[in-house]
């Protein structure tokens, strides 16, 4: 089993107008993936996060607020998931709830680093 | 998750807060919560509150205190807003008779008489009722844009002339209760009469208009007889939404519409509340004997088992309280269903068909029944036909053109 993280992008559900009955809706559809994979023991790690931030930058660590790009391509949250390979973790993936908003699911796998020093061992 | 919880939810919150930190803040106050939603949504799927609505109550009453100091930061002014005099101690606004009173000041601000009724209502819809502005539209059959408008009108309004966030008394009380009621009953209508909306907003409204009527209801120093009546008449509508429309949304007439699908529990709520509601004679309304035609409905085993002539009589009575052409057009139906067509063409020709703008079809159709029963085939085809050109939702239409058919 591998790692794999996956990132949330679209647009921050604020700028939606979503009515309080959608946003329900929307909840039902985050707890039903979280409890699915809760119960297969594949969840690891994950949290939303706010929407603003900070970036620091350069030799002279300038330091600039967010948001940093198009308010679609926010990041809004990420879960740390167990799968065998991208397969795995493309499948986990189908149950995220808003692809209907638009949004996106970035999937990367973890560099581990016991793996990473055995490829650099001659 | 509760059903609609976020929706209700969300008319308590803002009816809460709204009592501490007042009418002027009402939009920051509606924002504030809404971001307390999303935070849930962002929050609770991986770590859920033990008390859901204490959660939601604090972050959205923190959320408030951000946006009031960061509006005042910006025009320089400081202040501390969590000890402000008017906020309100929240242990206070926390126990349940003052969250319903708070909910009853927010409708009675809803009903405010400086507001126009259609504002009246949409700003109920998304104060009280947590629908969003597309709900509302969607429900009203309204541009999203209108329904906007009216509310920022309906806050404009309220801003303007200082409401007080108060049940009213003394004098005041009874007819600003009337326009409350009035209010539901229109709610309620949308509901359960226009056809074209999908079923799921339909029940909404209606569901809406029960829960804020039993709001009402529950306020001894308010709640009179009109109350009850109004209760138990939407209490035998609701009874049978479910088997007033089949799969394809199409009207299925009182005639054959399954009996055995009327919802009994909403029939015996509706009961219990006549009871009260007649107990005196002398204040009888208009919900009164609409309640009463609605429950002799229900009485009916089969349709033809249905009293005809007491629902005559409550719709004379009816009438007599409150003379419109839409009363006399169902009086026209029961003499027709009485066989009493003498009487159902003189009503028929006291009716100004001109008044009851875009209802007119219904005095055809109805004329086109008339004539049907009288055995005037071709006068009934004309009438339907006049009917047909001028009905505007589809369901009705189908419906009339099921009619048409069946005269051949």
């Amino acid at each position: 089993m591998k790692d794999f993280m996956l990132l949330f992008v679209g647009a921050d559900y604020q700028e939606m107008g979503l009515s309080p009955e959608q946003m329900q809706e929307r909840m039902g559809k985050w707890f039903a993936w979280n409890t699915k994979m809760r119960e297969q023991g594949i969840i690891a790690n994950g949290d939303a996060l706010h929407t603003g931030g900070k970036r620091i930058t350069g030799p002279d660590r300038t330091v600039t607020d967010g948001p940093f790009v198009e308010s679609k391509e926010l990041i809004g949250g990420y879960y740390i998931v167990k799968a065998e390979d991208y397969d795995g973790a493309l499948k986990i993936a189908q149950d995220f709830p808003d692809y209907d908003l638009g949004h996106a699911v970035e999937i990367r796998e973890v560099l581990v680093f016991d793996q990473s020093w055995k490829m650099i061992k001659w | 998750m509760v059903d609609h919880l976020f929706r209700h939810q969300f008319g308590k919150m803002v009816s809460m807060l709204t009592r501490m930190y007042g009418l002027t803040h009402l939009e920051t106050i509606e924002d504030a919560v809404q971001d307390t939603f999303i935070k849930a949504i962002k929050l609770w799927p991986t770590s859920m509150p033990d008390n859901p609505e204490g959660w939601l109550m604090t972050a959205s009453k923190n959320r408030i205190i951000d946006l009031l100091r960061s509006v005042h930061s910006e025009s320089k002014r400081k202040e501390n807003y969590s000890q402000a005099p008017f906020a309100k101690d929240i242990s206070d606004v926390f126990l349940e008779t003052e969250i319903e009173d708070n909910q009853l000041r927010m409708i009675f601000t809803a009903c405010h008489p400086s507001l126009h009724p259609k504002e009246q209502i949409s700003f109920a819809l998304k104060t009280i009722s947590g629908f969003s502005t597309a709900e509302i539209a969607s429900a009203l059959l309204t541009k999203e844009e209108s329904i906007k408008k009216r509310l920022q009108r309906a806050r404009q309004s309220i801003k303007v002339n200082d409401f007080a966030f108060e049940i009213p008394q003394g004098p005041e009380l009874p007819t600003r209760l009337d326009r409350v009621l009035e209010v539901l009953y229109v709610i309620f209508n949308e509901g359960f009469q226009s056809n074209k909306k999908n079923i799921l907003i339909r029940k909404d409204l209606c569901g809406e208009a029960l829960r804020l009527c039993k709001l009402i209801l529950k306020k001894e120093s308010i709640r009179n007889p009109k109350v009850y009546a109004l209760f138990a008449l939407f209490c035998f509508h609701s009874s049978r939404l479910d088997s007033k429309i089949n799969l394809d949304q199409e009207i299925i007439s009182i005639r054959l519409q399954d009996r055995s699908k009327w919802h009994m529990p909403l029939v015996f709520l509706g009961n219990d509340a006549m009871n009260k509601a007649v107990e005196n004679e002398a204040s009888f309304s208009s919900y009164h004997f609409e309640a009463a035609i609605a429950s002799e409905h229900l009485r009916a085993t089969s349709f033809e088992q249905t009293n005809w002539s007491i629902i005559l009589e409550w719709y004379t009575k009816l009438y007599a309280l409150q003379p419109n052409d839409t009363t006399l057009l169902n009086m026209v139906i029961v003499n027709i269903q009485l066989k009493e067509m003498n009487e159902a063409l003189r009503l028929l020709d006291s009716i100004e068909v001109e008044k009851l703008a875009s209802r007119q079809y219904l005095y055809h159709a109805t004329k086109a029944e008339y004539f049907c029963k009288v055995q005037n085939i071709p006068q009934a085809i004309i009438q339907i036909d006049i009917a047909l050109e001028t009905v505007q939702n589809q369901s009705e239409r189908n419906f009339l053109l099921k009619k048409k058919s069946s005269y051949k």
